[in-house]
């Protein structure tokens, strides 16, 4: 009988909802205002919502970043939106032609099917990605449809392994049946649904390394877990996954970082978002993710003292600084979403000893340490961080 | 005997040569690019003047032929009047004998012997005949070859033949043969002085046809021939002893008096019996031995204070008298004294300003088209100020043309001209470069002087240019001149600025236009896939939107430069 454990799957609170012609109407919509305003002698424009730390803000209640309502016009006539305006009906139309032919494509396709010299200039539709990919950005913000809702999709990154059942399109596969690389998670997982789930909660790991450490281990059967890969800052698919394992299947959703500025941001932005895509939270962001380590206390705790490393930077107290990751971490106490008692007091500490501790310090113990004992440890003592 | 005869001949020939050599700078004849543009200027300035007094459109071809190493061959060619038979030797003959040399109009020659300085160089350069081939349109045309006698300083016809006219041609042909000078196309040669000539006689038509047989035409832009100058009487602040004391044995007055009414400008019985107490005034001044006294009576008949000066002296009344007999004398009796006591008083009194109608500006309007026919530059604009006087007496009239842009090459190029005449010389001392170079050319949308497409001509129009030096290639720097030319660059200047901040305006309006035409059709392209409406109809929607929005835009300005205005 294994025993009883603080983590356990719950309720889905989300239903599966994907409408493609939802966004084709709002696409019509749009366009067919810009032609009544040209026709009636008034300069069109589009109302997008401005982007950047100035427009959102923490929604207390619900725990997320959310954007503002700060708008900015982009008009045809004016000689600084032109420019943008151009590019923003052209991508709209390359959206309606992708998603009515039920095509995707990347946002590179997108940048280069769209990208063509303006006959009698010299100029280009688009110079670089950097200019497609914003505008794709402002489309989604200003028409509250997912990127991927416009068959626009990013870079695969990020994997995940463990008793689960995927149908993508045609083909249905466990993913504790792929081989230890598990299975990699595209840039759009609007399509994909769940016909099996038999894991217990998922847990998000930072690297790629731990999380191998942990599948060779066998720790995913063992404790019934589901491993996610985000390798680094997860992307978009993986916090939509993400997102939806845990709304739609009520899977709880575990973080596993490194104990340092960077590590806890991963954290803070599969939990509350982020502030680039804060439009977005609702659909990436999953408030109720808790936080397994690393933290400052398991240094003590674990004995992992001498497998620390110093932080980057100029410590608050010293001449010029903050800077480096003191700076970081003096920034994170001061978001909105970190002023909890235990997380001050974590980021307190990181600041008092000047040291960061990374996820596979834990093998200083032995490579076994961290599947057998610290995290089956925690988990089951519902050791985490809220 | 004979043997000194002869001795007494040769020197007077070589005086004759001696003399146009020894004034060779004054005649404009030193240099071999210098020497070989004032033939062809004097050459030219006779065409252009004989067909002003006849009211005809000069049509002026310049033919330059090499016959060997700096030996030429000059020909011009005019539609003027034609020389009649007699006066052949006189035009082409007689040095110092011009027409214009002592009478009070403006006049393009500047030297004083015109064409038979031309004819003498040639003469004294290659050893040739001037061959001058001209018709009055009548029956028969002349071909003469002239030289200059220098025994008797006059010109002598050496060969002539007639031949018959049946079509009636009419103008002057005039062939020299010059050694020792070089044709190059600097901006001290023919080609440059042409141009130049052109710019400013905007009714001629100018040919050139280069040694190496390359033609240019510098055609008529304006049909307008100019009226002739006409003859002013001098102002008494604008004249010297010598020049009263000339005129006073030529004319046809019986006495002073009525000489110096009836001759000089702005003089009038009044003013004579003025005259006479200024006279005495000074007579008794001169009198007084106290240095001290002297002066202060000197300043207080500068003040205009005669009459009170007279009557400080004892006796004045017999002075004055004594001066008004002077009057009455015919005027051949006058010395050089009494005629320098005339000029020293015209000092000393007031004066009207002297009449300025015989000035012969070339008129806003025509410099305006020979800038454009010449130059065609983008934009011209010209200025001519009202005459002024300079010295007191003189009448001067400055007139400036500004062009810009179009065929100009950047680099500021100044054409100076006087009486309508290239100036080619001496630039750097010359009053107009000074003026040019005094104006603050930033305040008029001119950034960098030195790199713009602008041309700038300068015209100094008087009886009397005063000239530096004996060039007469640069004009002294007299202030009253140099404000003028100053006053009239700036009018100019403000008319460039003007149109270069308006250039500048829509310059931008078309960039601003363009940068939303270029994505009309990527936008109705993809509109027409979002909405399903033809691409051409939303196209056109746009380009009409933009239209009038450009329009209305432009009616704004309209209204606003209108209120301004």
């Amino acid at each position: 009988m294994p025993k009883r454990k603080a983590i356990h799957r719950e309720k889905p609170r989300e239903r599966f909802s994907y409408d493609p012609t939802k966004v084709l109407n709002k696409l019509e919509e749009y366009g067919k205002r810009i032609l009544e305003d040209i026709k009636a002698g008034k300069n069109p424009y589009f109302d997008i919502p401005m982007r950047g730390l100035n427009n959102v803000y923490f929604d207390e209640k619900r725990r997320v970043i959310r954007m503002g309502d700060k708008l900015s016009r982009r008009y045809f006539l004016n000689v600084a939106h032109t420019r943008k305006f151009m590019q923003t009906v052209l991508l709209m139309a390359y959206v309606k032609r992708l998603v009515s032919e039920n095509k995707h494509a990347s946002l590179r396709e997108a940048y280069y099917a769209n990208k063509h010299t303006i006959p009698g200039t010299k100029e280009n539709t688009f110079e670089d990605q950097r200019e497609s990919d914003p505008i794709i950005e402002d489309l989604e913000r200003m028409m509250g449809v997912l990127r991927e809702e416009m068959h626009l999709t990013a870079d695969r990154r990020g994997y995940i392994y463990g008793d689960i059942v995927i149908r993508d399109g045609e083909d249905e596969f466990n993913t504790s049946k792929l081989g230890m690389g598990g299975w990699a998670v595209p840039g759009t997982v609007e399509h994909l649904q769940f016909p099996e789930i038999n894991v217990d909660y998922a847990l998000v790991v930072e690297t790629a390394a731990m999380a191998d450490r942990l599948i060779e281990e066998k720790f995913p059967k063992k404790e019934n877990a589901l491993i996610i890969a985000t390798q680094g800052q997860a992307s978009r698919g993986v916090r939509r996954l993400i997102h939806r394992l845990h709304y739609e299947e009520g899977l709880p959703i575990i973080v596993f970082t490194d104990g340092d500025p960077y590590g806890w941001y991963i954290y803070s932005t599969i939990k509350q978002g982020s502030i680039n895509l804060a439009y977005l939270s609702e659909k990436l962001a999953t408030p109720e993710a808790k936080f397994v380590g690393m933290t400052m206390d398991d240094i003590e705790r674990y004995g992992l003292k001498n497998v620390t490393e110093k932080l980057k930077g100029i410590p608050p107290n010293k001449k010029g600084g903050p800077t480096g990751d003191y700076k970081r971490i003096i920034e994170e106490m001061n978001y909105p979403w970190f002023q909890t008692k235990e997380w001050q007091r974590q980021l307190k500490m990181a600041l008092k000893m000047g040291v960061r501790i990374e996820q596979q310090a834990l093998a200083n113990k032995s490579l076994e340490f961290v599947a057998k004992k610290y995290l089956p440890e925690k988990i089951n003592n519902g050791e985490l961080l809220p | 005997m004979a043997e000194a005869k002869q001795l007494f001949k040769e020197f007077k020939i070589q005086s004759v040569s001696e003399f146009f050599r020894r004034n060779a700078a004054m005649l404009g004849y030193t240099g071999k690019i210098r020497s070989l543009t004032t033939v062809i200027h004097e050459a030219v300035t006779n065409s252009l003047d004989a067909c002003e007094e006849a009211g005809i459109a000069p049509y002026i071809r310049v033919e330059i032929e090499e016959l060997g190493r700096e030996h030429y061959k000059v020909i011009v060619e005019d539609n003027g009047p034609g020389i009649p038979e007699k006066y052949i030797t006189h035009v082409f003959g007689k040095m110092l004998a011009g027409t214009k040399a002592h009478r009070n109009i403006q006049s393009r020659g500047q030297q004083g012997i015109g064409i038979s300085g031309a004819v003498m160089f040639a003469q004294i350069t290659s050893g040739k005949a001037t061959r001058v081939i001209t018709s009055t349109g009548g029956e028969e045309i002349i071909e003469a070859w002239v030289k200059i006698d220098v025994d008797k300083n006059e010109g002598k016809i050496v060969k002539k033949e007639k031949h018959p006219n049946p079509k009636g041609w009419r103008g002057t042909r005039i062939e020299l043969e010059v050694k020792n000078v070089r044709y190059v196309r600097s901006k001290q040669g023919v080609y440059w002085y042409l141009k130049l000539t052109a710019i400013a006689n905007p009714h001629a038509h100018i040919e050139l046809i280069e040694p190496d047989g390359k033609l240019i035409v510098f055609p008529r832009s304006s049909d307008e021939v100019p009226e002739p100058p006409v003859e002013m009487k001098p102002h008494p602040r604008g004249v010297l002893t010598d020049d009263v004391y000339r005129m006073a044995k030529k004319t046809r007055r019986n006495t002073v008096k009525r000489f110096l009414v009836g001759e000089f400008s702005r003089i009038s019985d009044k003013k004579v019996d003025e005259l006479i107490e200024y006279i005495a005034a000074l007579r008794l001044i001169k009198t007084e031995k106290d240095k001290s006294v002297q002066d202060q009576l000197y300043e207080r008949l500068a003040k205009g204070e005669v009459k009170a000066v007279l009557r400080s002296f004892r006796g004045y009344t017999k002075v004055v008298k004594q001066v008004a007999k002077m009057m009455e004398k015919p005027p051949e009796k006058l010395t050089w004294h009494e005629a320098e006591e005339i000029v020293e008083a015209f000092k000393y009194m007031k004066f009207l300003a002297p009449p300025t109608h015989g000035l012969r500006p070339i008129g806003e309007e025509n410099i305006e088209k020979g800038l454009k026919g010449i130059l065609k530059p983008e934009f011209v604009t010209a200025v001519t100020r009202p005459p002024k006087v300079y010295s007191g007496g003189i009448p001067f009239q400055v007139e400036v043309g500004l062009a810009y842009g179009g065929e100009i090459p950047a680099g500021f190029e100044l054409l100076r001209y006087a009486n309508r005449v290239p100036l080619l010389f001496d630039a750097g001392s010359c009053v107009t470069t000074l003026a040019a170079r005094s104006v603050d050319w930033k305040r008029y949308k001119v950034d960098d002087l030195e790199r713009a497409p602008v041309v700038l001509m300068i015209n100094v129009i008087s009886v009397h240019v005063p000239y530096t030096g004996t060039g007469k290639q640069s004009i002294a720097n007299v202030d009253e001149i140099q404000n003028e030319i100053r006053l009239a660059i700036m009018d100019a200047a403000r008319k460039l600025q003007t149109y270069l901040s308006g250039k500048h305006r829509k310059l931008y309006q078309v960039k601003r236009r363009k940068t939303f035409e270029k994505y009309v059709p990527e936008i109705a392209r993809a509109l027409s896939v979002l909405t399903g409406e033809p691409e051409d109809a939303i196209k056109n929607y746009f380009i009409s939107y933009i239209e009038s929005h450009f329009a209305a835009k432009e009616e704004a300005k309209a209204e606003e430069v209108s209120e301004n205005a």
